[in-house]
């Protein structure tokens, strides 16, 4: 495996050090189950690695006030969720449950128990794979990200985070903080629903985040699809179209708009006439499932 | 170099290697302890499992500078003398082991699982198996002795 040198700071001053050295590949890690796979395959050949799964807070799931940066103007509590945080350790979080129920069950379906035990939510985030389980979820809690550099922290939304396979809006030298999750009305409905060719150790070949909220009047939906663009994408067609309803025909039509936003590739997990497929029967599912809920 | 200290087995281990070894690359190189084995070697098979401070992880995409201060038991660590642990003595009396190669892997992730929860549901030890990937037993036999590991656990407990 190509070498690399190793460095586990104790304080942010220190991470930001050791990721801004000049002339030199250098990129943070949390969890390691991405990175060193990526490595041996040597499809990254970093210089050295700097493990922030130790910075303070960096593990926190609660509940805070709204920011100046993130979450602002928010009247009650977000939802705070540490980069650090492990995916097994949010998937159980009754906070996560409560709050952000589709993002609970997204971590859930990531790799295995043994994997889940180590990679954090930062990671899946930062390696933003188009397939990532975690990031349609985020797109559809319209959560926000909290980053910091050496000099300044800012806030960017989930919707305008990820740019393509495996590029972010980060910018080097910076390091991912926490998502913060705006407040959803009581009765806040959501669903995660993923295909793969195995259970667990293989990434979704399509990933599917809905949430339903109650609005005046019905419920206000939110779509968001994996593995069938080059980032995680939201429907806004199929969400305007279920505004006006959710009987059998309108469910229809909004699997067909949701299946006219996706645009899949062929590659080594499925074909892309299969993703469409399985969009269309992910999206009827999940819709039918939340109504089923729906009081 | 750098040096990375650890329990092992409830043995304080020292040592100094390069950082970007892999914790499954030092249990098998560097402290000889082959139990744990290499399979895919990139986190997919499960065949690397060991148990991390209480928990079943993937040794083959574990930097070794990660256990530091760490609580590491593989499958070296269960037996009491010639004594196995219930989980190893229910595979072999289940006639769960063909080749072998899965079986350490298998054997810790079913440790982990019920030293926390000895009462775990079918769908969790169904899970577990799920995890890893086995070529010659068709599974069935590794189910049974999981199960009889788990009656076996509960009824000390």
């Amino acid at each position: 495996m190509h070498p690399f040198d190793y460095y586990k700071p104790k304080d942010f001053d220190e991470a930001f050090a050791m990721l801004t050295q000049p002339g030199k590949k250098v990129i943070p890690l949390a969890g390691s189950t991405d990175i060193i796979p990526m490595v041996r395959d040597e499809r990254w050949l970093p210089d050295a690695v700097v493990d922030i799964k130790g910075l303070p807070g960096l593990r926190d799931i609660k509940l805070v006030d709204s920011g100046p940066l993130c979450c602002a103007g928010q009247t009650a509590q977000c939802l705070y969720i540490g980069a650090a945080a492990r995916m097994n350790e949010i998937a159980h979080s009754e906070l996560v449950q409560q709050y952000a129920s589709v993002l609970a069950q997204a971590a859930q379906e990531v790799g295995h128990e043994q994997v889940r035990n180590r990679a954090t939510l930062g990671g899946n985030m930062g390696t933003a794979s188009p397939a990532g389980d975690t990031l349609s979820a985020l797109l559809v809690l319209e959560a926000d990200v909290l980053v910091k550099g050496k000099d300044e922290e800012r806030c960017i939304p989930a919707l305008k985070f990820f740019l393509g396979p495996r590029k972010t809006a980060l910018q080097p030298g910076e390091i991912i903080l926490g998502v913060q999750v705006p407040p959803l009305p009581e009765g806040t409905l959501g669903r995660y629903l993923r295909i793969s060719r195995r259970k667990g150790a293989d990434l979704a070949i399509v990933g599917l985040s809905v949430m339903a909220i109650p609005a005046e009047g019905g419920y206000q939906w939110r779509i968001g699809l994996g593995a069938v663009a080059p980032t995680p994408i939201r429907v806004p067609e199929a969400e305007t179209i279920l505004a006006t309803g959710h009987d059998e025909a309108t469910v229809e039509k909004a699997i067909q708009a949701t299946l006219a936003a996706a645009r899949p590739i062929d590659d080594i997990r499925a074909t892309a006439a299969y993703r469409r497929e399985m969009v269309v029967q992910l999206t009827r599912r999940a819709l039918q499932d939340i109504i089923a809920q729906i009081p | 170099m750098e040096s990375v200290t650890f329990t092992l087995n409830g043995v304080p281990r020292t040592v100094a290697v390069e950082p970007g070894l892999m914790l499954l690359d030092v249990l098998r190189d560097v402290l000889h302890l082959t139990g744990t084995k290499r399979g895919c070697d990139n986190g997919t098979c499960g065949a690397c499992t060991v148990v991390v401070n209480g928990k079943a992880v993937k040794s083959c995409t574990f930097p070794l500078a990660k256990a530091d201060g760490a609580e590491i038991t593989t499958i070296e660590g269960l037996a009491q003398g010639e004594h196995l642990h219930p989980v190893q003595q229910a595979l072999v009396d289940a006639g769960a082991i063909q080749c072998g190669f899965c079986t350490p892997g298998i054997v810790m992730d079913l440790y982990a699982l019920f030293e926390t929860q000895p009462d775990a549901p079918q769908q969790k030890i169904d899970n577990v198996l799920n995890r890893h990937l086995c070529r010659c037993t068709g599974y069935e036999t590794i189910a049974e002795a999981a199960h009889l590991a788990q009656e076996r656990i509960k009824e000390t407990k």
